[in-house]
């Protein structure tokens, strides 16, 4: 048996990250025949405890008097609430990714980020499946024994089934007491655009070196408008500055599932298929019939996007008028 | 004076097409199936020490890289780059090395050279993705640590880092010495090379120090991480068929990619 705890690290209201982190530790702890333990670091009202027992967790630590985040005090905090633990599960944000490794450090634990299957089973054996060279190869690695924190890959894991009204044991600890080197002076969020937030998004219009410039990201904006959705880009058209990097959508950027993925002058290179991996249906517009986005999608059209988009525009319109 | 360290990998290819890809099965690694080259972040981080050095004014660049002999290609681009210093820590009489080993390495080489205000690595290395090293280096040095870091000023004896957030970024106030990863965006592309700067980089003498010469022994740099055993390293197969969207015009092929996205029951 191996304990396993899910650290939270509110930001704004309980999202799909916690749920997948939580649903992912109580998974891996049902095949271990073990209990989930969450962490809840940070400011927190009680919708956070509760979801997490709604989400499985046996037991919930809070950790009392934290502030916003620090990444020297949340890692001490997740140290000292983990005391118990022999799996530590972590959400790959930017703060999980920030304090995973420290943590793994102090402990003596093998670290593995960006990791987007677990399988346990009941003698304590861990297999971790983690994608590398840029998601065109799986590595499976065997946990068996010592401590091992890991950091699960965003829209990996489906979130499990939820048990409202289900309570459990909710611990208190201090929090840490030291003077960090670090400080955030300010937080900005990023315009994304007028649709939903990428990661949430059920559609998402996605442009790449393709679309050739700055302005012609309005097309994309205006197929996102009547579609409902929200525009997306490749490495390569962030690299260009022709759209904001919160935009980025690829192993170096958002990991989205959303249920349409329209994937606009994207040749489709494997770092960028990393991020779309959780798309139900991608659709690709490529006038190169040999680029390799085809080899992902479930529809092709070839053809010059100047061309195509003006009428998929209009066609959407119609057959919105249609149908409403 | 103040001195920035660069640390930088050389990897396959990240961008050789994905039909090219081999894996090599008795290694348990990727195959020799395309060139080599820094990896991505790495050259990302070097431009943000560029870039510091000429918003202070006078600074040295030390680039650092662990790895087989060929990695010396690597340290000449950064050279070409205007790196001042390269040099190379080898690292093929460790094969047990791990990312907690290859840290430790890599501040024992850090601790060799002159104090190193700033040490900044790539988010994560484009072959294993790891994302590790630069987070334990921090560790072993005792330094703060910030990752997902776009561009760095110094305010006084500060260092102000502009980083990505999952909504954002952030401006992270860091005392100095410190240790960051950087990640990519449109402010810190790397540089090309100019044609004189490569060919002095060519002229350049890298040293080359062994773990051995750093005091390390195989079982120092066999950290936590080695205790993992890969079972299985696998090209993940796509068994999608593309249904591709006939018709004459943009228009008839507008219209039949609505009815079979109406058909999916997605629009």
């Amino acid at each position: 048996m191996r304990n396993v705890l899910a650290i939270v690290i509110p930001a704004g209201a309980f999202s799909r990250t916690e749920a997948e982190i939580l649903s992912a530790g109580r998974r891996l702890a049902s095949q271990f025949g073990a209990e989930l333990t969450a962490a809840i670091l940070g400011p927190s009202d009680d919708s956070f405890a509760r979801e997490s027992f709604a989400f499985g967790a046996k037991s919930v630590i809070r950790v009392e008097g934290l502030a916003g985040y620090q990444s020297e005090t949340y890692s001490i905090a997740a140290q000292q609430a983990a005391a118990a633990a022999d799996v530590i599960l972590f959400p790959s944000t930017t703060y999980g990714l920030e304090i995973a490794p420290g943590l793994g450090y102090r402990l003596g634990a093998s670290v593995i980020l960006d990791c987007v299957r677990l399988e346990g089973d009941s003698s304590g054996n861990l297999t971790i499946t983690k994608p590398v060279y840029g998601g065109k190869a799986n590595s499976e690695l065997v946990a068996r024994h010592g401590p091992v924190v890991i950091a699960m890959r965003m829209r990996s894991v489906a979130p499990g089934e939820k048990q409202d009204g289900a309570t459990g044991e909710i611990r208190t600890i201090p929090a840490p007491t030291l003077s960090p080197r670090t400080q955030i002076l300010e937080h900005q969020t990023e315009d994304a655009g007028s649709g939903p937030k990428l990661e949430d998004a059920r559609i998402i219009v996605s442009g790449g070196r393709g679309l050739g410039n700055k302005e012609n990201f309005v097309h994309l904006e205006e197929l996102a408008r009547i579609l409902g959705g929200s525009v997306g880009a490749s490495r390569a058209a962030c690299d260009q500055g022709w759209v904001p990097a919160t935009l980025q959508i690829g192993q170096t950027g958002k990991k989205v599932a959303p249920d349409l993925y329209l994937a606009v002058g994207i040749s489709g290179a494997s770092q960028h298929l990393v991020g779309i991996a959780g798309a139900r249906h991608i659709v690709a517009i490529n006038k190169d019939a040999k680029a390799p986005i085809f080899q992902v999608a479930a529809l092709g059209v070839v053809d010059e996007w100047q061309a195509l988009l003006p009428k998929l525009s209009d066609a959407l319109k119609e057959h919105k008028a249609r149908n409403s | 004076m103040f001195h920035l360290v660069v640390c930088l990998k050389q990897i396959l290819d990240p961008e050789i097409p994905p039909a090219d890809f081999k894996l090599d099965p008795a290694a348990q690694r990727a195959a020799a199936c395309g060139s080599l080259v820094v990896s991505i972040f790495d050259e990302n981080a070097l431009e943000v020490a560029l870039q510091l050095r000429e918003s202070v004014g006078e600074a040295k660049i030390t680039a650092l890289s662990l790895g087989p002999p060929t990695a010396v290609d690597a340290l000449r681009k950064a050279l070409s780059m205007r790196a001042d210093e390269a040099i190379l820590i080898r690292d093929e009489d460790f094969p047990g090395m791990d990312a907690h080993g290859a840290a430790r390495a890599l501040a024992a080489a850090i601790r060799r050279l002159p104090p190193a205000d700033l040490v900044l690595c790539g988010r994560e290395t484009g072959d294993w993705n790891g994302g590790l090293v630069g987070a334990f280096l921090a560790a072993e040095l005792d330094r703060p640590y910030t990752n997902f870091v776009a561009g760095v000023t110094k305010q006084g004896d500060h260092f102000h880092l502009r980083r990505q957030t999952d909504d954002g970024w952030e401006v992270v106030r860091s005392t100095a010495p410190a240790v960051i990863t950087v990640t990519n965006d449109d402010h810190n592309l790397p540089r090309i090379p100019k044609v004189k700067d490569n060919m002095m980089a060519f002229r350049k003498q890298v040293p080359m120090w062994t773990a051995s010469d750093l005091g390390l022994t195989p079982a120092s740099v066999a950290g936590p991480n080695s205790r993992l055993e890969q079972a299985r390293l696998y090209i993940p197969v796509v068994d999608r068929k593309c249904e591709m969207v006939g018709g004459d015009t943009s228009e008839s092929r507008a219209r039949q990619l609505v009815e079979r996205l109406a058909a999916l029951q997605v629009i």
